[in-house]
């Protein structure tokens, strides 16, 4: 019965739900943060999680004989976080040159903070 | 409030009964705030309480004999329970305790003596209470936790006047407290109610009434033992047999771990409440060190099997299907995500279909492994078969009760009176799907279950005319603004600018303001008349005029916004049809309301179009969705008359009646003809035209000049315009050519054939 959480700030979280309430608060035991990054994934273990409901995206059940079937890769831990922090600087570059672009348009892309990243 | 509803709601005799038993709350609030603010909030005595009551845990547990009015324990136990229970079945608004074992039981107690007098000073709720308290208290009960009484939003009165002070007694800790221990007996806000979700599932009520299900009595849960606490688990406290506990017998109310060591022992099989099996259950994992070795041992699975209900605990503790139900409510989290159904079976109603039965395939699974040891009351062979319980300890920290009350609230906030106005896209999607499912029903095989949607709860539309709330002997009325009784907060007045202040660009402004504001409006009127239909068959006999008189009234009004309302004129302009048209949003609405109009009507459209069509293509270019109007246009022109259609194609070329001077270029269907939209519409108008033509070999359209001269002028234009100019229609209708062969030649026509494709 492990179930996949995904949070507000893109965060995939894998655990066993073991408690609820109305506002989706949720309980995860056992929680393992997986990060992606292309085909590649890292699992870093956190133990016990709780989640404000607010922050949950989704939740889903894992079918635990489909869930060895993945055409994705683990990876180290420590490889996982250095191709996360690679696709992080790659992200910032192009999004550094797009304001650059638009401001030399004239045009202004809106900073929405409150926006959720994902 | 809440409370309120659920009872007007509510279709149950026990109305009345409930009303006067409210009123007994009242003094029991004045009672409850002194508990919680004054005395009785002193937290400080509970480590002497608890001394006190760890000596007497050493008490044989013989008292707690099944059929002991004996015990003294059991009778005053007794008579608060039963008046309690009397109290109680009144407040309980749906009849799941009506289970006539457990009330007959309940209600053949001797009333008993007085309880002894141990202080609590806290519990000084209820007289009733204060019996039940003395009891208990002998039977090492623990302390009070008044942190219990800060309790969530549910109708606090009604759970606390029932309140048994055991459940906020804490269990003997047999290792000291852990350091976050004080937190942990605050009852935080989102806890479930202590209540037996269903005792009887074979009685329970429909999901729809969730808001019964809080005023259910609260069943007594026991003390999990020691030092996982969670919250939830330390409110459910040892069971009392107060409130039609399933357990008629004298059952102490107060069990501790001790006691459920030896009751798990095999003792007194059957009597400990689903709960407390499963509470025990879930806390065999504990990693901390002083477990109860007994309780280790006397792992039972999760009781509330759905089918067993609570007479099953009679017998035996019913099998276990534990770990597989946690995905029930985490199903219920995926309401968005899955469509659910309802089926009146306990625990599952309102699961998806798919979900129920994977879910009853693993009870099965369960059930069938735990088979042999039925008969085993202590569930110490339980333990031993139930290999996956071993392997997560964790599992089932969420109580069958729990997890229905999650997905009884979220139920609850389906409820709407009036679906389509509340999820309108949701009904036509599944509306939609069924209608696919029909269709392919016919074809294949019956219909899929994936299908079923959940089926929300559905209440009536109850006028609740507010009444601010009133004191007597005051003056006046409170100025409470609440959510019944809005208040205004903002004058918003209107103010019309003059003429001369303004510039030319706020003049088109504001014009252009108001044509947007017309077409809201048209828009609004659009949606109701389309929403007619519907109506119309949800209403009865009688109202149905009523009801297409009002849609006709819409439709004209709508006729009037579109073409601007020209008192006394004929209609002159077609300004305000243009404005409304340069706007995209117009134009699609014109789209969705001329299948309203009438012929006429349909055709004056039709002709404002065309009149001002380059117009309206130039305004077009950056919208594109002219197009959009190609269809209903077609379908209007389908009706049209000769003569109109004849005055179509004049306003499409835009040729002076009279063809004197024909001016070398028309510009006027040069743009057309460029024009996507354009071209199509000539088109369709032509080939009509053709329609019309050979339909009725003896029409005056031979013999119309004008008509002839139209296509004369038509096919030159045609042939004059480079291939390249031409726009690409949407579709050519196949008769053009016949059409056009009428008046020219074949040279011409074969010229104008390769153009067409």
């Amino acid at each position: 019965e492990k179930h996949l959480v995904l949070l507000r700030d893109g965060r995939t979280l894998i655990g066993y739900l073991r408690s609820i309430d109305q506002f989706a608060n949720l309980v995860l035991h056992q929680t393992v943060e997986r990060i992606h990054v292309g085909k590649k994934y890292g699992d870093i273990p956190r133990g016990i999680f709780v989640v404000r409901g607010e922050n949950v995206v989704l939740l889903g059940e894992i079918d635990l004989e489909k869930e060895s079937d993945t055409p994705l890769q683990q990876v180290s831990i420590e490889e996982i976080l250095e191709e996360q922090r690679v696709e992080q600087q790659a992200k910032q570059e192009s999004e550094k040159l797009k304001v650059q672009a638009l401001k030399e348009r004239g045009l202004a892309v809106p900073r929405a903070d409150t926006l959720d990243e994902y | 409030m809440f409370r309120y509803q659920s009872l007007e709601d509510c279709p149950l005799d026990e109305d009345e009964d409930a009303f006067q038993a409210l009123g007994e709350e009242d003094e029991d609030i004045d009672q409850f705030n002194d508990d919680t603010f004054g005395a009785g909030a002193v937290d400080d005595d509970w480590q002497e309480a608890h001394e006190r009551l760890a000596e007497l845990e050493d008490k044989p547990v013989a008292n707690r004999e099944q059929d002991g009015p004996s015990g003294e324990d059991s009778d005053l136990l007794g008579e608060p329970e039963d008046t309690l229970a009397e109290r109680l079945t009144r407040l309980v608004i749906d009849s799941e305790l009506e289970d006539p074992a457990i009330m007959q039981a309940v209600q053949t107690k001797v009333p008993a003596q007085q309880p002894g007098g141990l202080n609590s000073s806290i519990w000084d709720s209820s007289a009733v209470l204060r019996r039940i308290r003395g009891p208990l208290l002998t039977q090492e009960m623990p302390s009070v936790s008044v942190l219990d009484y800060a309790l969530p939003q549910r109708p606090p009165q009604t759970r606390e006047e029932e309140r048994d002070p055991s459940e906020r007694a804490l269990p003997r800790r047999s290792s000291s407290p852990v350091i976050g221990s004080p937190p942990v007996r605050a009852v935080p806000i989102g806890t479930p109610p202590k209540q037996a979700a269903v005792p009887n599932f074979n009685q329970q009520i429909l999901c729809p009434k969730p808001v019964h299900i809080r005023a259910t009595m609260p069943q007594r849960y026991p003390a999990p033992y020691g030092e996982r606490m969670s919250p939830n688990q330390l409110c459910n406290v040892p069971n009392s047999s107060l409130l039609g506990h399933p357990f008629p017998h004298s059952v102490s109310p107060v069990l501790t771990h001790l006691q459920r060591a030896q009751l798990l022992g095999g003792a007194q099989a059957g009597r400990m409440s689903p709960s407390q099996f499963a509470r025990v259950s879930g806390l065999v994992g504990s990693p901390l060190p002083s477990v109860n070795p007994k309780l280790l041992q006397g792992r039972v699975g999760q009781m509330m099997s759905p089918a067993s209900g609570f007479r099953a605990f009679f017998g035996a503790p019913p099998a276990p299907s534990q770990p597989q139900h946690p995905p029930g409510p985490a199903g219920s989290h995926l309401q968005s995500l899955r469509p659910q159904s309802q089926m009146f079976r306990p625990d599952t109603t309102h699961l998806h279909p798919q979900h129920r039965r994977l879910l009853h395939q693993r009870q099965q699974q369960n059930r069938n492994q735990h088979r042999s040891l039925n008969g085993s009351v202590g569930d110490r062979g339980g333990h031993r078969s139930n290999q996956q319980e071993r392997k997560d300890p964790y599992a089932n920290l969420m109580l069958q009760r729990e997890k229905d009350w999650v997905s009884k609230i979220q139920m609850m906030q389906l409820q709407s009176t009036d679906p389509y106005l509340d999820d309108y896209y949701y009904q036509n999607y599944f509306q939609k799907l069924e209608k696919l499912a029909a269709a392919e029903e016919v074809h294949g095989d019956g219909p899929k279950k994936e299908r079923t949607k959940l089926i929300t709860p559905q209440v009536a539309k109850l006028e609740h005319t507010y009444k601010p709330v009133q004191f007597e002997g005051s003056l006046g009325k409170l100025t409470v603004s609440s959510v019944n009784n809005p208040r205004k907060m903002i004058d918003a007045v209107v103010t019309s600018r003059s003429e001369d202040d303004e510039t030319k660009e706020k003049q088109v402004r504001d014009k252009r303001r108001q044509t947007l504001v017309t077409i809201e409006k048209t828009y609004s009127l659009l949606l109701d008349v389309e929403d007619y239909e519907r109506r119309y068959l949800l209403s009865l006999e009688g109202e149905r005029p009523a009801l297409m008189g009002e849609r006709k009234q819409k439709i004209c009004d709508m006729y009037d916004n579109l073409r601007g309302k020209a008192p006394g004129q004929d209609r002159p302009s077609d300004d305000h049809f243009m404005q409304i048209m340069c706007i995209r949003k117009g134009k699609r609405l014109v789209a969705r309301i001329l299948p309203f109009l009438s012929p006429e009507q349909a055709a004056d459209v039709l002709m404002a179009t065309a009149r001002n069509l380059p117009f309206l293509i130039k305004k077009d270019a950056q919208d594109e969705v002219l197009p959009c109007l190609l269809r209903p246009f077609s379908h209007v022109l389908y009706h049209l008359p000769l003569g109109t259609v004849t005055s179509l194609v004049q306003q499409l070329t835009n040729l002076p009646q009279s063809a004197t001077a024909s001016a070398p270029t028309n510009l006027h269907l040069t743009a057309v003809l460029q024009n996507k939209f354009g071209l199509s519409l000539l088109y369709l108008v032509l080939s009509r035209g053709e329609e019309l033509q050979s339909s009725d070999a003896n029409t005056e359209l031979m013999q119309d000049n004008q008509w002839t001269e139209l296509m004369l002028m038509a096919t030159r234009e045609l042939l004059r315009i480079p291939q390249a100019a031409l726009a690409k229609p949407v579709s050519t209708p196949s008769n053009l050519i016949s059409l056009f062969s009428r008046y020219v030649d074949q040279q011409k026509l074969n010229l104008l054939e390769t153009k067409l494709q």
